[in-house]
């Protein structure tokens, strides 16, 4: 108890003695989380608004003939056999006509004369709505074309190709500003640390010839370095926060945004982004008492 | 030569400890000596004879070119760098450039040895003002060391050695700078230390320090003990070599 009250002050002192370069530090990290969560967070929620769209994602498999039971088995295999898939219906050419009916709703007298058979039995599948489903689709469709009695396969090709393709810009801008979070954090704390222990040497001296353990002189350096991580990156996701309520409040017109399920990071998220950038910055403070600390 | 081993009150054993500095500066060379528990031992010598190397070397502030020390149990070559703190607790130091840090307060200069060992922070405030009054320092408790003149900042580096009563304290010429009434002073914590049980070897110049007190002093001169002034024959026994026979002819 004693020995963390003693690393807390001697860590507030030291965060006292170079505040200048310390807010420096944490107006990096800040901003480094900022930039990270912010398009992590339109990542995420560009996944969630896709798994809501997706809903009427489906092929749609045309047959020249009406599935029997056994056929309809063979095919479910089939299509099992390539990918996992949420669900597979077999629709009937009557089932096609009636719905169809259905959509003409108060005009379904042009339909006056047309056999009810006239529609191609067909079945409909239904992919699993995850990133990797979605990016297998075309290659799932051009399976399904293989089928034997498929006529055609039909799907949201254009709006799927669209989709993933920004979905892939996203994760590319996360990996980048992923790794230029990694870097401002570690970095900037490491050298914030090497400053802190040069202007420190003589103390740091003293405390050895006075008896410190290494534990004593290191960990209040360890300390500063999760401090600054840790506020840095509240102080970003506080930013993001305050920023998210802002667009949702001003730019949101009924018509457009507020359609769509924006929704903020959970508990969980907000606090794996504080724990990783707390353990980078700590990372980053280790390094530099190992480089420049010689115990 | 032969070598007596330790004996159980022994505190601190050299034995043929040389230390070369590069590239071919013999500090010390083959000085043997030990220091029984509760004995105040004074290093003299001229200028560079080697009683700085000597402390430095018992504090394991520098290691020897050879040879073996043993101080209050720990022998010093088999002392891991991780273990360092295990000595230095129980050796306090008093430098002769007084490693005092300039931009903190006298209190915090005395206080910072306390602190490593996790003393709590009414007892360090108490010991730290004892210190300072017995050491006629007591108004400077908030005064930044830097602005203390030498005198003080001696007396201050003394108080931070002997805070957590140490069982050897180490004083390299630790009245230097002093007026004949301060140093008077020191020498009584010192006393006062040593009937409580603590070790002390003062390195000094200064020879009234130990006239007529009838205690060890032992002379150095180019990295060899050139005398030993037994205290219980008070004479000047020559070669030097022959130093562990004082501790025998005290017994």
């Amino acid at each position: 108890m004693r020995f963390v009250y003693v690393v807390l002050r001697q860590t507030c002192r030291n965060m006292l003695h170079s505040w200048k370069s310390q807010c420096m530090t944490l107006l990096t990290v800040s901003l480094s989380v900022l930039i990270f969560s912010f398009f992590f967070l339109i990542y995420s929620n560009a996944l969630h608004i896709g798994e809501k769209l997706g809903d009427d994602l489906r092929l749609i498999v045309y047959l020249d003939e009406e599935a029997a039971p056994p056929l309809q088995e063979e095919y479910r295999h089939k299509i099992l056999k390539f990918d996992q898939v949420d669900r597979i219906e077999f629709v009937s050419s009557q089932q096609a006509y009636k719905r169809f009916e259905h959509m003409l709703g108060d005009n379904t007298d042009v339909l006056t004369g047309v056999p009810t058979d006239f529609l191609p039995p067909s079945i409909e599948v239904y992919p699993v709505r995850t990133l990797d489903s979605l990016s297998r689709i075309t290659r799932f469709s051009d399976y399904l074309q293989t089928l034997p009695g498929v006529l055609k396969v039909q799907y949201g090709k254009e709006w799927i190709d669209r989709f993933y393709a920004f979905i892939q810009l996203m994760r590319v801008i996360i990996i980048l500003s992923g790794a230029l979070l990694i870097m401002t954090t570690t970095f900037m704390v490491a050298h914030t640390i090497r400053l802190s222990l040069v202007s420190r040497q003589q103390e740091l001296e003293l405390l050895r010839l006075v008896g410190a353990t290494n534990n004593y002189i290191r960990t209040p350096f360890l300390f500063e370095g999760a401090l600054q991580g840790c506020i840095g990156a509240s102080c970003g996701i506080g930013a993001l926060l305050a920023l998210f309520n802002w667009i949702t409040l001003r730019f949101a017109g009924p018509e457009t945004i507020s359609q769509l399920p924006f929704i903020f990071f959970n508990w969980p998220i907000v606090c794996a982004i504080i724990g990783i950038s707390t353990l980078l910055c700590t990372f980053g403070s280790l390094s530099a008492i190992r480089r420049f600390l010689h115990l | 030569m032969h070598q007596t081993p330790p004996t159980p009150s022994t505190i601190v054993d050299l034995v043929k400890v040389s230390k070369t500095y590069h590239p071919d500066t013999q500090a010390l060379v083959d000085i043997s000596l030990n220091v029984c528990q509760g004995e105040i031992l004074f290093l003299t010598g001229v200028s560079g004879a080697g009683k700085t190397t000597l402390l430095r070397l018992i504090s394991h502030i520098e290691r020897p070119t050879k040879g073996m020390i043993e101080v209050a149990g720990i022998d010093l070559g088999k002392l891991p760098r991780n273990k360092i703190h295990l000595l230095r607790r129980k050796v306090g130091t008093a430098y002769q450039d007084f490693k005092l840090l300039s931009d903190r307060t006298v209190a915090d200069n005395i206080a910072i040895a306390m602190e490593v060992i996790y003393r709590p922070s009414s007892h360090i405030e108490q010991r730290t003002r004892t210190l300072l009054d017995q050491l006629d320092l007591a108004t400077k408790y908030n005064t930044r060391a830097g602005d203390l003149s030498r005198g003080e900042q001696q007396r201050v580096a003394i108080a931070r050695a002997v805070a957590n009563n140490p069982e050897i304290v180490l004083a390299d010429e630790p009245t230097g700078n002093l007026d004949a009434e301060t140093t008077a002073r020191v020498m009584e914590l010192f006393y006062q230390l040593n009937r409580q049980g603590t070790t002390l070897l003062i390195a000094t110049h200064d020879r009234s320090l130990f006239a007529d007190t009838g205690h060890r002093v032992i002379e150095l001169r180019s990295g060899k003990i050139k005398s030993t002034v037994n205290r219980s024959l008070k004479n000047i026994s020559e070669p030097t070599e022959e130093v562990h026979t004082v501790q025998e002819s005290e017994q």
